[in-house]
């Protein structure tokens, strides 16, 4: 009797998915690892002599396999609960707070960093008043207090400002701390940078202040970050907070590259592939913020990444236009084609330590 | 089209450990296979075994069928020149064509870059690429060829039944290597029953486990100690001994896959492995480990060559050779040739110095005797090049200048220390004695029968996990 129902479960695990897999539809996307999924693919007789049919369909069959992210999530937790890992794909976790080890500090890549912000200092902005600022990823916070691995971020900051030639270093480490950030995602949450963004205006030497202003505090629900879908367990997602009044409101994006106008807050984002994307429309490689609320016709240019967009919103009370270059999609040399560099304007660089350590992604 | 060179295409093996062979390749062939009539069984396995490698090798399947057909032709050739003058001449053909397409195709640019090496010439390589299973099915062939010269085995006339004995993709591709003999019986007439499918996927199943769980989790710390910022003595340490346990639950656990998907066809193929790591000696330790290779070159090379009934020196050079050819039939480089040399001065020695020594040490001092130099061993086996193996030996012995441990050691220490105990614990035949004493009560057995079959559940679903998250991971053995 053992031996048959063994041989039944067999059966029907094996059947039972392979039916599944071949009813139910294909994915396009996959939300949670935020990434396309493989298609099943086309048949060709070199491909299948070369091999590369048939990886093709490895890569298919794991992608499109039905209840994937379950499946994800049991292996999750195999890892962490079973047999006591510390990580599953370098994400672990700590008291619900999702984090992506980010490990060792690649000296070289900081050092290449600084160069690059050295080469625009020298090309573009000679004269005017440059800044830079490092945001700590949320590894700062957590991961040598809890035991698990991270770079050394005093000496990429020591790096930093040995090599950085001709710009004023802000501090944001001592400033910011792990309730600042999303428990689900890597970036910081807006209600919880006004102090920071008070710090960015002060060290410019701007008079208005973020704390200084009335905002309207609205919630989004459920914000599932980029870590929850690496995670592949069921959290509690996150709620999305954007802090907005009427400057933010009547500020008007323009698009550079694509030649558009769009808001500051883009609600058709939320809840897409990245919500994140709900801050001036996401990943953009050079956009312009204008406030017709300030008349001071006070100009910043912000060298950003993603943590740049959630941060801008606050910084417009003191500036009429707010230029915001991401370097990772906007190559250096084009920045004159596009950029006015004047010696009345703030020039701030403010990039997270990933982007530091991984700096061969800015062009 | 353009094509490639025969020998320049990418190996892509459909793996026992792939969702592709799990959930795709296995319900289709278990289907037609215990659908079909009795005679039609062996024509499904082949077609399967034939697809089988074809997904994974495209141009090579020529390659292996190229094979079988030499193999069965060689065979029809020497048992009819049985008793005559020339009876010698088709077995040394045999032995020709089948070495010549393992030289050929493993050992060729080993022997290019070793001429350009000692003679300075500037011979370019052919850059070819190992048919993966070679060295398996050639030995296979072989066993067959050479036992039907020796009047062991009967001739196989129907060269259905041969290609499935060649092709048997259970085994096909990293053994064990199963002789003829062994299964020529069940190639042409078999049983199924419920006791057999079920032991046989009970097996799979745990070498499944065995491979995704263990022995891949395992892997991935060989990689991140690759990769470390810093390594440390007690770093080397772990890399050593976590490959040693990698190597052997990724093989014992195709070997248990292998066997038991054979037993779910009604293959009844020998073990390969029988718990190595409780060895107390060298000599056990290789009684126990790889025995389907073991048992292949003592019948098919050491005996032949005299084995131990000859003088001394010419029993060290017997055993010489076959360590020789051991490691050299493990892959084309040379730290696998110091690695089966290394056995052979090390069995030669425990023979004849260290045995009478060993037998008076306390069994747990003689265990640490084993294991010390395996896993010396395994350093060597597991390096790309002989410099490599090297600077991890003086890695282990203090012989480098790197500190102790480090926060990163202990990171990765602490993070694979569970699964690297269930490993040790695993490789010994405790659970094995655990379940025996359950077995012994009948509430144990009436608990263990619901208890089994929900943990193989739930493992195979776990490994189902870690394969959707996963990627490609090839069996350590395919590259031998």
């Amino acid at each position: 009797m053992k031996n048959i129902v063994v041989t039944l479960c067999f059966i029907i695990i094996l059947s039972g998915f392979m039916a599944a897999n071949a009813i139910v539809p294909d994915n396009e996307f996959s939300f949670s690892e935020r990434r396309k999924l493989s298609e099943i693919p086309e048949f060709s007789l070199e491909k299948l002599l070369s091999g590369d049919l048939f990886e093709e369909f490895e890569e298919y069959a794991l992608d499109q396999f039905v209840l994937r992210d379950v499946f994800r999530g049991i292996k999750a937790i195999g890892r962490y609960y079973l047999f006591n890992q510390k990580d599953n794909n370098k994400i672990y976790i700590v008291d619900g707070n999702i984090s992506k080890m980010e490990y060792p500090l690649d000296e070289r890549s900081v050092f290449n960093a600084a160069k690059k912000l050295n080469d625009i200092y020298t090309r573009y902005l000679q004269g005017t008043n440059v800044s830079y600022a490092i945001i700590p990823d949320k590894n700062y916070f957590l991961a040598s207090q809890n035991g698990y691995l991270s770079m050394d971020y005093d000496r990429l900051v020591e790096i930093m400002n040995q090599n950085v030639k001709n710009m004023k270093y802000i501090d944001l480490f001592s400033v910011l701390s792990i309730e600042d950030y999303y428990r689900t995602d890597i970036h910081w949450s807006q209600d919880r940078i006004i102090h920071v963004a008070d710090v960015l205006l002060k060290e410019l030497g701007n008079e208005a202040r973020a704390s200084g202003v009335q905002y309207s505090r609205e919630e989004m629900y459920p914000f599932n970050g980029s870590f929850y879908g690496q995670a592949a367990l069921r959290l509690e997602p996150d709620i999305m907070v954007y802090l907005t009044n009427d400057i933010i409101e009547n500020a008007v994006v323009y698009d550079h590259i694509d030649k558009t106008y769009s808001k500051v807050y883009m609600h058709d984002r939320f809840g897409t592939i990245d919500s994140y994307d709900f801050f001036l429309s996401g990943a953009r490689s050079l956009i312009t913020v204008l406030n017709p609320a300030c008349t001071t016709g006070r100009e910043l240019i912000l060298f950003r990444d993603s943590f740049g967009s959630s941060i801008a919103p606050l910084l417009l009370e003191g500036y009429s236009k707010i230029t915001l270059v991401d370097l990772r999609y906007f190559g250096t040399e084009l920045l004159g084609d596009y950029i006015d560099f004047t010696e009345g304007q703030d020039i701030l660089f403010l990039y997270n330590t990933q982007i530091l350590n991984k700096s061969a992604m800015l062009k | 089209m353009r094509l490639s060179p025969l020998w320049a295409n990418k190996a892509n093996n459909m793996l026992f450990s792939s969702i592709s062979f799990l959930y795709y390749f296995l319900p289709v062939v278990l289907g037609l296979y215990f659908i079909a009539p009795g005679k039609f069984k062996n024509f499904i396995l082949l077609v399967a075994s034939l697809f089988f490698y074809f997904y994974g090798e495209p141009v090579y399947s020529l390659l292996m069928v190229a094979s079988i057909v030499s193999g069965y032709l060689h065979g029809l050739w020497i048992n009819r020149a049985r008793g005559g003058r020339c009876a010698k001449i088709p077995l040394v053909s045999s032995i020709i064509v089948s070495i010549g397409f393992l030289v050929f195709f493993k050992y060729t640019d080993f022997f290019i870059e070793n001429v350009n090496s000692i003679f300075g010439t500037n011979i370019a390589l052919l850059k070819i690429i190992m048919p993966i299973g070679i060295s398996f099915y050639t030995f296979q062939i072989l066993s067959y060829t050479i036992d039907v010269y020796r009047g062991e085995a009967k001739v196989q006339r129907n060269i259905l039944n041969f290609a499935t004995y060649v092709s048997l993709f259970p085994q096909l591709i990293a053994g064990p290597i199963v002789r003829y003999t062994d299964i020529e019986a069940e190639l042409a007439h078999r049983t199924h029953s419920f006791a057999d499918i079920a032991y046989g996927i009970n097996r799979f199943i745990m070498g499944l486990a065995k491979k995704v769980i263990i022995a891949n989790t395992l892997g991935e710390l060989g990689k991140v100690f690759s990769n470390a910022n810093e390594k440390t003595v007690l770093f080397y340490w772990i890399n050593a001994i976590a490959f040693m346990l990698q190597i052997y639950f990724d093989f014992s656990g195709y070997s248990d896959m292998a066997i038991g998907l054979g037993r779910i066809f009604g293959f009844h193929f020998l073990e390969n492995f029988n718990y190595p790591f409780i060895s107390k000696s060298l000599a056990e330790f290789w009684r126990r480990w790889h025995m389907s290779l073991g048992t292949w070159f003592r019948d098919y090379v050491y005996i032949p060559m005299g084995g131990n009934r000859v003088s001394k020196p010419r029993w060290i050079w017997n055993i010489s050779v076959v360590w020789f050819l051991t490691g050299f039939w493990h892959g084309a480089q040379w730290n696998f040739i110091i690695w089966g040399l290394y056995y052979a001065v090390l069995l030669i020695l425990e023979k004849h110095l260290f045995n009478k020594l060993l037998e008076k040490l306390h069994p747990a001092a003689r265990h640490i005797y084993v294991m010390f130099f395996l896993v010396i061993s395994f350093v060597i086996f597991n390096a790309n090049s002989i410099n490599e193996a090297l600077v991890n030996l003086k890695g282990m012995f203090f012989m480098l200048d790197v500190p102790f441990t480090s926060f990163e050691t202990n990171y990765y220490l602490g993070s694979y220390a569970l699964v690297m105990t269930i490993a040790v614990i695993g490789a010994t035949p405790a659970a094995k004695g655990i379940i025996s004493r359950i077995n012994r009560y009948n509430m144990g057995r009436l608990a263990l029968s619901v208890f089994e079959p929900a943990v193989h559940v739930a493992l195979f679903l776990l490994v189902t996990g870690y394969l959707v998250d996963g990627s490609f991971n090839p069996f350590l053995y395919f590259r031998f």
